[in-house]
């Protein structure tokens, strides 16, 4: 019995199963199934495409837009948060369903594409920014170590801890690579700034005024200094968290399961 | 006969959406009429707005000089300037560079406070990006409160007839100098193509497979979620070691490498200045308003007061400057007008006294009356929820020498 069912089954729908177990050895049935998979494929190309783009806009937009809000504190710890509670209720349902553990990988690599494009067509094309100034964060790495966690453990706690734990504590770091540079120290009229900031404020934004922009904002730092592996600690705990909760949200939804009942 | 009506439906629609497109104008504008009336009268005065030159060519440099004063009639619903503003500057994104901008002499790359009542000058320094004509305006944001934006003045920005592409470049504190339009773009699309690599191959190592969603649905139904891993193979299991491996190890390699590439980073840089406001030349005139009337009708502003003149010397007022708004006194021939100003009323402002005598105590009439009033939307003023206004008078004594000094009070609107 599906574990997303509770009740007991009838005889007529025991019959149904049995006949939708015989079809996966009828080629003609199992064509059709392809075709049905194929149509899965492109709705939830289009809505996790959609989907993820808007939600990341909502909740993280301007920490991915621009290369100088991504600072130590604050952007380690939004954009995992946006981005697991995101993830949670596919990985659910794909894991509970079909055993597919990819949501953390096709969300990543999607909003990866996705970013690309409206960075591309709208702040480079469109308003000519320069795209050493918006290019995308990568987060693809962490989403393949959540689902790889599932993989290897086959348990939604255990991939909780260890692959929500380094979701949100690898964020910095695997983006360090290329954002590094950007980090370089610049003079401008007797004051300090990073390369990040001095694009910052020559490539104007009218209503992106610079107080806008949280840095460094919080108590973490007087508990030893240590900015960075401080914040990667505290965001990997929240994305344990986070992860598992929003689990809970997608083993809800897929409670609510009356109309996958039958599918032939 | 329907499906004819149906095709004639979504032909209009077509058209409809077509003509929509066409006849949408430009957006030039950075939203000057939009605030509030009260807004723009008791917030920031802005005046000797100078922006120059106003025809340059790609790469060329324009300034913006000006002049502020901070209201003391700050409305109360809006949150103060006293706490956290910025400098900025309205420009059609990044159309402009901006290199340089200061206030009273301090570098304006950070937020600071302006105290009300006080008079602040301003520079910003850009350097033309992009050709086309734009809409330049000097725009303070105010924490909480939005931007506050002074009349804009229009600048032509010609191409440079060189098809090299722009270039902005600055030298790091290591020595090194980099083109900020292009910098370290190779690392970020070599990252990026390692990472889509890797998330591709693993989603295709999922989905290229005999059974996917509907057998793989139905085969966990039959085992129970108790034998639903039954379904996850060696070979998955496998697959899935190898891919966490690795995406760790390119992860602690990346993040080595950079570190060993880039030794010497900071991390970004934030934080308030502090700016002192200039001391300006006092004309010891005493202003009492006594009674603001708004004519709508008219669309003309009458302001009574009770002025005493402390000075040594003769005063004349010349000009009364609201929303940005100059009325200018044409009796007093004083008063610069600059190249491409906007938002000047050079005969809107009626003063019923010519001079104001040392000592003396006179009842004075300035009644600003212009179409510019209803142009900018102050008509709106009636609608706001706090009928106050605010403005500077700007007066001279016999040297030539110019005072300003802000008035306001209650205005009562007249609707016939």
């Amino acid at each position: 019995m599906s574990e997303t069912q509770t009740a007991e089954i009838t005889e007529v729908e025991a019959k149904s199963r049995l006949l939708d177990l015989k079809s996966l050895d009828n080629p003609k049935a199992m064509k059709l199934y392809r075709r049905f998979d194929g149509i899965i494929i492109i709705v939830l190309f289009l809505f996790i495409v959609l989907g993820i783009q808007i939600h990341f806009t909502l909740t993280a937009g301007d920490w991915d837009y621009w290369i100088d809000w991504r600072d130590r504190r604050w952007w380690p710890l939004v954009a995992p948060f946006s981005l697991l509670l995101f993830i949670a209720p596919f990985q659910y349902g794909l894991w509970a369903r079909v055993r597919l553990p990819v949501a953390g990988t096709a969300v990543t690599t999607l909003l990866c594409l996705v970013s690309w494009m409206s960075r591309y067509f709208n702040f480079y094309e469109f308003t000519h920014f320069p795209m050493s100034f918006v290019f995308p964060s990568t987060y693809i790495g962490l989403g393949i170590l959540l689902d790889c966690a599932l993989v290897v453990s086959r348990s939604l706690l255990v991939s909780s801890l260890v692959g929500g734990g380094l979701f949100g504590a690898l964020v910095y770091p695997i983006n360090w690579a290329f954002m590094a540079p950007y980090k370089v120290p610049v003079e401008l009229n007797g004051m300090l700034l990073s390369v990040a900031d001095l694009m910052g404020y020559q490539y104007v934004r009218t209503t992106t005024p610079e107080y806008l922009r949280i840095i460094e904002e919080s108590t973490l730092r007087t508990f030893g200094g240590s900015v960075t592996p401080l914040t990667a600690v505290f965001s990997g705990l929240c994305g344990m968290v986070i992860y598992m909760l929003f689990l809970w949200v997608g083993s809800w939804v897929n409670s609510l399961d009356k109309f996958t009942k039958r599918i032939v | 006969m329907n499906k004819l009506i149906v095709r004639k439906k979504w032909f209009g629609a077509l058209l409809a959406s077509m003509m929509l497109v066409l006849m949408a104008g430009e957006a030039l504008a950075h939203g000057e009429r939009a605030q509030l009336a009260s807004m723009r009268m008791r917030t920031v005065h802005w005046f000797d707005t100078k922006v120059e030159p106003l025809n340059v060519k790609v790469g060329d440099i324009v300034t913006v000089t000006g002049k502020l004063v901070t209201s003391e009639w700050w409305p109360n619903q809006l949150a103060s300037i006293e706490d956290t503003v910025f400098l900025n500057i309205g420009v059609p994104g990044p159309a402009f560079l901006r290199l340089d901008s200061e206030v009273n002499g301090v570098p304006m790359m950070r937020s600071t406070a302006f105290p009300l009542g006080k008079v602040y000058e301003y520079k910003t320094t850009i350097r033309a990006r992009i050709a086309g004509r734009y809409h330049v305006h000097p725009i303070l944001n105010v924490k909480d409160a939005g931007a506050l934006v002074d009349k804009g003045t229009w600048v032509e920005v010609a191409e440079n007839g060189s098809d090299a592409p722009f270039i902005n470049e600055y030298t790091t504190l290591g020595g090194e100098t980099i083109n900020l339009e292009t910098y370290a773009l190779k690392g970020v699309f070599t990252w990026h193509l390692i990472w889509l690599a890797m998330g591709v191959a693993y989603i295709v190592f999922w989905l290229v497979r005999k059974e996917l969603f509907i057998p793989r649905f139905i085969r966990i139904r039959e085992l129970g979620a108790e034998r639903a891993n039954e379904l996850m193979t060696k070979r998955d299991f496998v697959a899935g070691s190898v891919f966490f491996t690795l995406t760790l190890a390119i992860i602690l390699g990346g993040y080595l490498w950079a570190e060993n590439k880039y030794p010497i980073t900071i991390p970004l840089q934030t934080g308030k200045v502090e700016v002192l406001p200039i001391e300006v030349p006092t004309g010891d005139l005493e202003v009492a308003v006594d009674s603001a009337t708004y004519q709508l009708a008219g669309r003309s502003l009458t302001m009574n007061f009770t002025m005493t003149n402390h000075n040594k010397s003769p005063i004349r007022l010349a000009e009364f400057l609201t929303a940005n708004i100059r009325f200018m006194n044409p009796e007093v021939n004083e008063g610069e007008v600059y190249e491409g100003e906007e938002m000047v009323a050079k005969a809107g402002l009626a003063v019923s006294v010519d001079v104001i005598a040392p000592g003396e105590t006179v009842q004075v009439e300035l009644v600003a009356s212009d179409a510019l009033w209803e142009q900018y939307r102050m008509t709106g003023m009636i609608n706001d929820p706090d009928s106050r206004f605010a403005g500077l008078i700007f007066y001279y004594d016999d040297n030539g020498e110019r005072y300003y000094q802000e008035v306001g009070g209650a205005i009562l609107p007249e609707f016939f």
